[in-house]
C-alpha cells in the first residue's frame, strides 16, 4: 500500500540526515525552510548553520539521495538560502536541550 | 586553465597526507626530548637544538598547517582550490626538504641545510602559488583572506632569512656578517611563529570558533585592528630584532596589543556563543590563547636592551621559545585538528553516503575521555618542562618530555581512531525506511 506523500512525510524522512558536526538531524536544526510536494517532485528550501559550511555538498546530497529513494518521489529540487540565516532559535526544543543551546 | 581533480582526492588524500607527516614529526620529536633533554636544558644555539626545532616548526607544525590551508581556505574564503597537482608536488618537496634540513642541522653542515632548505623553500612557493591564485576567486575579501595573505608573506620572509642566514655560514651572503648571528636568528624566529603561524590561528578563529560555538564575530573592526596592528608589530619586529636595536620592546608591545584585541574579540565570541557547553577541541584551542599573557610578559623581558645576558636569562629564552612553540601554538592546533581531521576523513568515507545510510558525527569518531586525559597530560607537560627549562635540569625536561609523549601517544592513538572510519567506514543501514 502506497503512504500518501506530503510535508510531513517528507519532514519525517530528512530527520533521518543528521548534520555531523552538531551530531543533531536537519529538521530539528531548523534547516529546513519549506517543503512542498506536487506531482511527485519534492522541493526543499533549506539553509546551513553557516555560509561556507564545510558539509554543504554533503549534507544537500544527503537530503536528495534520502528523498530519491523513497517510494513515491521521481523528483527532488534542494534551493540552498541564505535569508533568513539561520539562528539557533529555530531548533526544536529537543535539539536544544541534546546539544545544550542557550533558548533565545 | 587550471585542472581541478577530484574534489575528493584534493580535500581529503593530500591534507591527511600532511597531517600525518605531522604528527609522526611530533613523535619523533618527543622521543628525541626524552633521550636528549639536555636540548632545552642548556642554550639554544646548538645543532642538536636547530635540528629539533626545524623537526617541531616544519615537519609538525607546517605540515599539519599547510594540510589545513588546503582544506580551510576554500572553505573557509569560499572558493576551489587552485591546483591539487602543486599540493602533490609541494608535499613531496615539503618531506624531502624538511628531512634534509633536520639530518644536515643535526650534522652542522650548513651547505647542506642550505640545499635541503632550497628544496623545501620550492615547496613553500608552491604552497604560496596555489593559495594565491585560490584567493584570486574568492567572492569577497574578508578578515580571514587578509590573514592568510600576511601569513603567506610572513613565511616568504621567514624562508628567505633563513636560507641567507645558512649562505652566510657557508660565505655566500657577506652582507648578513654586519647582523648578529643570535638576531638574525630570533628574526627567523619570530617572524615564523608570529608571522605564518600565530597569524593564520588568529585569522582562521575568526571563521572557526564562530562556526564551532553556534556565535558570531561580534566586531568585525576589532578583529581587522588585531591582524593589522600584527602586521604593523613585525614588520617593526623584523628590523628591532635584526640590528638589535632599543625599539624592541615598542614593537613587542605593538603585536601584544594586537594579540589582545584578538583575546578581547575571542572571549567576545564565547561569551554570545549559543551552544553552551564547549567540546575538548576548543578547549584546547582557547587554552593556547591563554598562554599568550605569559608568553607575552616573557616577550617584553626579552625584549629589553639592558636585560643582564646570565644563564637564567638564556634559560628564559628557552622557556619562551618552548611555550611559544610546544605550548601556544601546539595547543590551538592539536584543538583545531581535533576539529579538521574527523572532517576530512568523514568527507571522504561517508559525505557520498548520507541519506542512504546511518552515518556517524563527527564526535563519534574518536572518544573525548582520551582527548580530555590527553589535555591534562599536556599542561602537566608544559608546566613540568618550563620548570626544567628555567634550572636547567635534564632530569626534570625529561620527565615533562615524558609527559608531553604520553599527550602525543594518546593524540597518535585518537587521529588512528578517526583515520580507521577512512579505511573502514561505519556505515549502517537507515533504521526507520520510511515509505512515503
Amino acid at each position: 500500500m502506497n503512504a500518501i506523500l506530503d510535508e510531513a512525510a517528507v519532514l519525517e524522512t530528512l530527520s533521518q540526515i543528521i548534520d555531523p558536526e552538531l551530531g543533531c538531524n536537519i529538521v530539528d536544526l531548523g534547516l529546513i525552510y519549506r517543503v512542498s510536494v506536487a506531482d511527485r517532485l519534492v522541493r526543499v528550501t533549506m539553509t546551513l548553520t553557516t555560509p561556507g559550511c564545510p558539509m554543504h555538498e554533503s549534507i544537500t546530497m544527503g537530503v536528495k539521495n534520502a528523498l530519491l529513494s523513497t517510494e513515491g518521489v521521481a523528483g527532488v529540487e534542494v534551493e540552498l538560502v541564505w535569508d533568513p540565516p539561520w539562528h539557533p532559535s529555530l531548533m526544536s526544543e529537543q535539539a536544544r536541550i541534546a546539544l545544550r543551546v542557550q533558548p533565545s | 586553465m587550471p585542472q581541478h581533480l577530484d574534489v575528493s582526492t584534493t580535500a581529503v588524500a593530500l591534507p591527511l597526507a600532511f597531517m600525518i607527516t605531522g604528527v609522526i614529526s611530533l613523535i619523533c620529536v618527543a622521543a628525541w626530548l626524552i633521550c636528549n633533554p639536555a636540548i632545552l636544558a642548556t642554550y639554544h644555539y646548538s645543532p642538536n637544538a636547530a635540528a629539533i626545532t626545524h623537526l617541531f616548526a616544519l615537519g609538525w607544525l607546517c605540515s599539519v598547517v599547510m594540510g589545513a590551508i588546503y582544506q580551510l581556505v576554500p572553505v573557509a574564503l569560499e572558493a576551489k582550490l587552485y591546483s591539487a597537482r602543486l599540493v602533490f608536488l609541494q608535499y613531496a618537496l615539503h618531506v624531502a626538504g624538511v628531512t634534509g634540513m633536520v639530518l644536515a642541522f643535526h650534522a652542522w653542515n650548513m651547505k647542506y641545510v642550505g640545499w635541503a632548505g632550497s628544496i623545501f623553500a620550492t615547496g613553500v612557493c608552491l604552497f604560496i602559488y596555489n593559495i594565491v591564485q585560490t584567493l584570486w576567486r574568492i567572492p569577497r575579501w574578508n578578515v580571514v583572506a587578509l590573514s592568510v595573505t600576511s601569513a603567506l608573506l610572513w613565511i616568504l620572509l621567514t624562508i628567505t632569512v633563513g636560507l641567507l642566514m645558512a649562505a652566510d655560514k657557508t660565505g655566500h651572503a657577506a652582507f648578513m656578517f654586519q647582523f648578529s648571528p643570535l638576531g638574525a636568528m630570533h628574526t627567523h624566529a619570530h617572524l615564523g611563529v608570529i608571522g605564518f603561524f600565530m597569524m593564520l590561528i588568529v585569522g582562521v578563529s575568526y571563521k572557526l570558533i564562530p562556526m564551532f560555538t553556534l556565535s558570531e564575530v561580534q566586531s568585525r573592526r576589532r578583529a581587522a585592528a588585531s591582524i593589522v596592528l600584527l602586521n604593523i608589530g613585525l614588520a617593526g619586529s623584523l628590523f628591532s630584532i635584526l640590528l638589535q636595536s632599543p625599539l624592541k620592546p615598542v614593537f613587542a608591545l605593538v603585536i601584544i596589543v594586537a594579540l589582545a584585541l584578538y583575546g578581547g574579540e575571542l572571549i567576545a565570541i564565547i561569551r554570545a556563543r549559543k551552544r553552551r557547553s564547549l567540546d575538548w577541541g576548543v578547549k584546547y584551542f582557547l587554552t593556547a590563547i591563554a598562554l599568550l599573557i605569559p608568553l607575552s610578559i616573557a616577550a617584553l623581558i626579552l625584549s629589553w636592551s639592558g636585560l643582564p645576558l646570565n644563564p637564567f636569562t638564556s634559560q628564559l629564552e628557552n622557556a619562551y621559545g618552548f611555550l611559544a612553540f610546544a605550548g601556544a601554538i601546539t595547543f590551538a592546533v592539536m584543538g583545531m585538528l581535533y576539529k579538521i581531521i574527523p572532517f576530512l576523513v568523514w568527507y571522504g568515507s561517508y559525505s557520498s553516503h548520507i541519506g542512504k545510510a546511518q552515518v556517524p558525527a563527527l564526535a563519534d569518531m574518536y572518544p573525548a575521555r582520551m582527548q580530555m586525559i590527553a589535555y591534562w597530560l599536556f599542561l602537566a607537560a608544559l608546566a613540568v618542562t618550563t620548570i626544567g627549562i628555567l634550572n636547567s635540569s635534564p632530569t626534570v625536561v625529561r620527565i615533562g618530555s615524558i609527559f608531553f609523549a604520553a599527550n602525543v601517544v594518546i593524540f597518535a592513538i585518537n587521529a588512528e581512531k578517526i583515520l580507521s572510519h577512512y579505511f573502514r567506514p561505519a556505515i549502517k543501514p537507515l533504521t526507520t525506511a520510511k515509505a512515503l
